[in-house]
């Protein structure tokens, strides 16, 4: 097994942990919604998950109580910023000290335990193509689901009323409204959803191919998954290319340095965030940007 | 709808004839007396609103009661937990001394999110243009302290720091007035581009080689740390500090340029037709911002940890950008909510000692607090 193809298994591991949380956060923002606190949901979904494995000594139900936790989360969020109107990234700040100050305190007695973690599941035939079977298709549960999800999410945004409604929401709430539909609702659902599929993300991380519980374990991922919806100019294939770039810079520096490569880890870091600025740029820049307006809005009155 | 149509209707119709004054180039409006406020900032103008006042004071009451039931849970009398976080803040002179102290950085930040908000601009990257300050006055003070008289060393540390910091957020003020990018999202990532900067630099070019494998840079010169005032654990990076709020508060209310930055942030096309060159306005808000938040990453650097370690902002940036928010974007207030927040941050090594809890809990009531006026937040008209 030579370097690149274990940075790629590392990227795509690491970037599942990416991926799940933007892909939440992507169906928020489609919805005008953004949610600063994705890394909040995340922190909450990785210790319920590690928490529920270690007492049904089932991963997979792990995964479930991460889901629902990150959701509880989001919906403060929703509630906040729907119902109540509150700055959208005021909120979210606000859930992550919230969900920072919680897990720390509610996980010490989880600090040094360990649980089963998902098994690893090679699919039969796929698992076995060389080079391309070992990167993408001999993992954990979780980064199929990912894969699933880009698809699903693809065609429920642009085949389907809901899709329809969602990002009509997260355009113009009020022409929602006129049209019979429920926008505050749509909003709620979204907002909750996504931040169930960060939780979902932490559980990645948490029972997945980390494998145990520490403070503050999910070190910026919900920033990074922030990051790629805006590299991906909330189109859902795109967030899995943003996704898994972030993910193989992560794992590069490790396995470059392991091979005699002095790179530094640091600076490799940085780079995916400075390609989401140029890429950012670009997009105002050709005046085409297809941040949704109620987002826009949002972030303009914020304050 | 209508309602909010007319709102708009009197918020522009106001904007536009306040500035006439404004409008001659060539006179910039140094003294205007008592500004009148555009229609979107002045939220005085109802008669006192008991109700409200009742509410907002529940809804803090009732943040102070959910981390009580938090801390009961967790085993702990929530009673005896105020009372040691209280005493281990404010009661005794030294904690007084240290809540003070590390309220410098988080207020400069917060700041640096108030004079941008003023214009109407999100600046939410106070993180990294804290770290960019101590990153530079780190590099100068390691570079010549001990070679130059100490005050040299000290302006130039302080002052390489609010250059640092006003080209990061200065960065993000270009994107945005010559390309039209969020500034919201461009200053959030060029956080995290800073603390990375920050970290290859103390792992790499700028390790400690004394430091027994630890990743920090070298110590600064004794020469080059901030001097205590007076034998307290205070140092001259108080005043300076306190100067510098005390101006951003004078050019914020006092100045024309104050004033033409509240004109821009409640009505930026009222603001251009009246002759105001709102880009050049928009721009100064960052740079300036950058520039006080910078200077707070170096006098924490310089007079408190006195070289650059990993966690030697921890989080304060997003803390500061939550001050800003519950001040209200007034200068006063917002200094008066950093040392809030200065001292809830604080109280958690309290309560690590005398209750036995993790100290990260003090996070759940920073939360807290800031949820209480984010849910009694009124419905707002959409200026757009």
């Amino acid at each position: 097994m030579n370097g690149i193809e274990q940075t790629l298994i590392g990227g795509v591991e690491g970037g599942t942990a990416i991926l799940l949380p933007a892909l939440g956060e992507l169906i928020g923002e489609r919805a005008g919604v953004v949610n600063l606190g994705t890394e909040g949901c995340m922190l909450g979904g990785a210790l319920a998950a590690f928490a529920a494995a270690a007492v049904t000594h089932s991963a997979l139900l792990g995964v479930g109580a991460g889901f629902v936790v990150g959701a509880a989360f989001g919906g403060l969020h929703g509630w906040m910023t729907v119902r109540r109107n509150a700055d959208q990234l005021a909120s979210g700040l606000v859930v992550w000290f919230l969900a920072l100050g919680l897990t720390s305190v509610f996980g010490t007695s989880y600090i040094s335990r360990v649980v089963n973690p998902l098994p690893v599941l090679k699919l039969p035939g796929l698992g076995s193509i060389p080079w391309v079977g070992p990167i993408l298709f001999d993992h954990d549960i979780l980064v199929y689901a990912g894969y699933v999800l880009v698809a699903v999410i693809w065609l429920v945004f642009y085949r389907t009323r809901v899709g329809l409604v969602l990002r009509a929401t997260g355009e113009r709430p009020e022409v929602v409204a006129a049209a019979g539909g429920h926008p505050q609702l749509v909003q709620l659902g979204a907002v909750a959803i996504g931040a169930g599929l960060a939780g979902v993300g932490g559980a990645q991380l948490s029972v997945g191919y980390v494998g145990n519980w520490f403070n503050d374990m999910t070190s910026g991922y919900g920033f990074v998954a922030v990051a790629v919806v805006l590299f991906a100019a909330w189109h859902p294939v795109r967030v899995l290319g943003g996704a898994y770039l972030f993910g193989v810079a992560l794992a590069a520096a490790s396995v470059l340095q392991a091979h005699g490569v002095a790179v530094n880890q640091y600076l490799l870091d940085a780079l995916p965030y400075l390609i989401t600025l140029i890429a950012l740029v670009a997009f105002a820049r050709r005046g085409s940007s297809e941040a949704p307006e109620g987002l826009a809005r949002a972030l303009a009155q914020s304050g | 709808m209508t309602n909010d149509a007319m709102d708009t209707a009197t918020e522009s119709a106001s904007s536009i004839t306040l500035p006439e004054h404004l409008a001659a180039p060539t006179v910039p409006p140094v003294h205007s007396e008592p500004a009148p406020i555009p229609a979107a900032i002045a939220a005085a103008k109802d008669p006192i609103d008991w109700q409200r006042i009742g509410l907002v004071t529940a809804a803090y009451l009732g943040s102070l009661i959910a981390f009580g039931i938090v801390v009961a849970i967790k085993g702990a009398n929530p009673f005896s937990v105020y009372h040691t976080m209280v005493k281990s803040t404010v009661l005794n002179g030294g904690s007084l001394q240290q809540t003070v102290l590390r309220a410098i950085p988080i207020a400069l930040a917060a700041l640096a999110v108030t004079i941008p908000a003023r214009a109407g601009l999100v600046n939410v990257g106070g993180e990294g243009q804290l770290i960019m300050g101590a990153v530079a006055a780190t590099g100068i003070g390691v570079a010549i302290g001990g070679h130059v008289a100490g005050p040299v060393s000290w302006v130039a540390m302080a002052g390489a720091g609010a250059i640092a910091g006003a080209i990061w957020a200065g960065v993000s003020g270009i994107l945005r007035t010559a390309l039209n990018a969020n500034e919201a999202v461009t200053t959030l990532l060029l956080n995290f581009i800073a603390n990375d900067v920050m970290l290859y630099l103390i792992y790499q070019p700028w390790k400690d080689p004394h430091g027994s494998g630890q990743p920090q840079s070298r110590p600064l010169a004794h020469a080059a740390v901030l001097p205590r005032l007076f034998h307290s654990q205070l140092n001259i990076g108080l005043i300076a500090a306190a100067v510098v709020a005390v101006g951003t508060w004078y050019a914020l209310q006092r100045t024309g340029w104050g004033f033409a930055l509240r004109v821009v942030g409640g009505n930026r096309e009222a603001a251009r037709r009246a002759g105001l060159r709102v880009n050049r306005l928009l721009l100064s808000s960052m740079l300036a911002g950058g520039a006080l938040a910078g200077l707070g990453g170096a006098l924490n650097l310089a007079g408190v940890e006195t070289q650059l370690r990993p966690d030697v902002t921890v989080t304060f940036g997003y803390v500061a950008f939550l001050a800003s928010y519950l001040g209200r974007h007034d200068p006063l207030k917002v200094v008066g909510a950093a040392l809030l927040f200065s001292a809830i941050a604080l109280s958690g090594n309290g309560l690590q000692l005398t209750n036995g809890l993790d100290g990260a809990i003090v996070d759940v009531l920073l939360g807290l607090i800031v949820l209480a006026p984010l849910v009694m937040a009124k419905k707002r008209g959409r200026a757009t």
